[in-house]
């Protein structure tokens, strides 16, 4: 065997080599001071990498719970489909809760609602291939949320009128991030899971004492901008809203029997060519256009475009002053 | 959630942030980008989670470096730039200044050998590193081999040029 070579020395020094060829270097050795001595060098220069390496590391934290994590991935397909899914049950509940209480129109509202999903599809559709066009080059999704964000401050009204007549009112804001807020009926998060009352029924159980609570560090990070909540109130919590990717929660408390919940969450933008992948951060909104929809034909649950974000309201409060609060809210300071 | 993307999180999460530090350089990024790849992997439930996840996040690292680059570059146009390798008192380095030594080291280095020498400090294994970097697992060890000698010497070198500059 001649000398062995750097690379076998530091598998070896590694603890990689497999176990013949170690066997064999180590009989090597036991007979050949050179390569002894080079295994001598090649050990220290080995912990001495690791040493300068070792020089440079983050100061180590520890993690969050690994629960807390999930939220959207950011090119996920997958995830077009969960958040589909998500406004389509919310959907669901409004137009089950619009059905069970308006004593009129009872059919209307669900028809409405398979249908104009399609019309806001061929219109996103085309204003993604304009938007394609318009910038080709792949920016990282961060550039394109600030612009995008830049946009829906600037423009945020009036596009909103200008889109009404093309199709549904899926507002432009939808581009980047969506909240909407409720107000727990029964509104005291400590006692137990408070039913969500929409327009006066029942319409999903919240666990929302049991919903994770994570830092506002986290829930920024999630949403991907300041969340938002009423001014002038501490935020109690931040919670995470399990099932839903990227939906979290800000709590406030108006008074002690009086909590609200913000829900927001970033509307991730579709390609309504389903892919999700190749414009990402240029795509719009679709779905959303029936659960805004059904919103209105409600009546009774209010979203609010704040900056990117949502808002919406139910509770213990008068819709009157439940819409009062929502106009009121804005990115905590 | 399976029991083994909880435990690849307790047992990976730590070098995984360091993976990434080594990439961008700002501790707090790197622990957001880490835990955005494990948020991905809830979602993808990868074969290979570990696998999976060093190779996401070196996809974000890269993405984040561009981004910086660019940034970068408008910010040496608005400050004057200071000297780029900060002279050091003699004696004892500070910490920052050490870390942009290493970091100025590991810039000497190919991208292919810094990247085996990265992943080997995670704790990836010869064949991890085979897989994910597409070298021969039989060439592994000579790449860990120079990428250790590079950085040792590119580390030292720049030491002496702070020593220099700072003895004027």
């Amino acid at each position: 065997m001649s000398h062995v070579d750097e690379g076998t020395l530091h598998a070896y020094l590694d603890g990689e080599l497999p176990s013949a060829e170690r066997a064999a270097l180590e009989a090597h050795l036991a007979g050949c001071a050179t390569c002894r001595g080079n295994l001598i060098e090649e050990r220290s220069l080995r912990e001495r990498a690791s040493a300068v390496l070792g020089s440079a590391r983050p100061a180590e934290r520890p993690a969050p719970p690994l629960d807390q994590l999930r939220r959207e991935p950011k090119r996920s397909p997958w995830r077009v489909r969960r958040s589909f899914a998500w406004a389509a049950s919310l959907a669901l509940a409004l137009g089950v809760g619009y059905y069970m209480r308006s004593p009129s129109g009872r059919t209307a509202p669900i028809a409405d609602l398979t249908e104009q999903p399609v019309a806001i599809a061929q219109h996103r559709a085309a204003e993604t291939e304009e938007e394609r066009d318009k910038s080709p080059a792949p920016a990282p999704a961060r550039a394109h949320d600030q612009r995008r964000l830049d946009e829906v401050a600037a423009a945020e009204t009036p596009k909103f009128d200008a889109r009404s007549s093309v199709a549904a009112p899926a507002p432009r804001t939808a581009d980047s991030i969506r909240i909407e807020a409720k107000v727990i009926s029964g509104a005291v998060p400590a006692a137990g899971a408070p039913a969500l009352v929409v327009d006066g029924i029942v319409a999903q159980q919240l666990a929302a004492t049991n919903w994770p609570v994570i830092s506002r560090r986290m829930a920024k990070s999630i949403l991907g901008e300041e969340p938002v909540g009423l001014p002038g109130l501490a935020a109690r919590h931040f919670r995470r809203v399990p099932g839903t990717e990227g939906t979290i929660v800000v709590e406030q408390a108006i008074d002690s029997s009086t909590v609200i919940q913000i829900f927001q969450r970033p509307a991730y933008p579709y390609d309504s060519t389903g892919s999700g992948y190749a414009n990402e951060g240029r795509l719009r909104v679709r779905g959303y256009a029936s659960e805004d929809q059904a919103r209105e034909r409600g009546n009774r649950l209010f979203a609010r475009f704040v900056k990117g974000l949502r808002v919406e309201i139910t509770g213990p409060l008068s819709p009157d002053s439940l819409n009062r609060l929502l106009d009121q809210v804005a990115p905590l300071p | 959630m399976p029991d083994d993307i909880a435990e690849v999180y307790r047992n990976t999460y730590p070098a995984l942030v360091r993976f990434l530090y080594r990439k961008v350089w700002d501790a707090e990024r790197a622990e957001d980008l880490a835990q955005e790849a494990f948020a991905r992997a809830l979602v993808h439930r990868p074969e290979n989670t570990r696998g999976w996840l060093f190779v996401v996040a070196a996809n974000m690292a890269r993405d984040e470096a561009r981004r910086a680059a660019r940034e970068k570059r408008h910010l040496t146009l608005l400050k004057s730039e200071p000297d780029a390798v900060h002279s050091s008192p003699e004696d004892d380095i500070d910490a920052e200044t050490r870390t942009k030594h290493v970091r100025a080291a590991l810039d000497e280095l190919t991208p292919r050998d810094r990247e085996a020498l990265l992943l080997w400090d995670a704790g990836m294994s010869y064949d991890e590193i085979a897989a994910q970097t597409g070298l021969a697992r039989g060439a592994i060890g000579t790449t860990l081999a120079r990428a250790r000698r590079r950085l040792v010497e590119a580390y030292d070198a720049g030491l002496e040029g702070g020593q220099h500059v700072a003895r004027g």
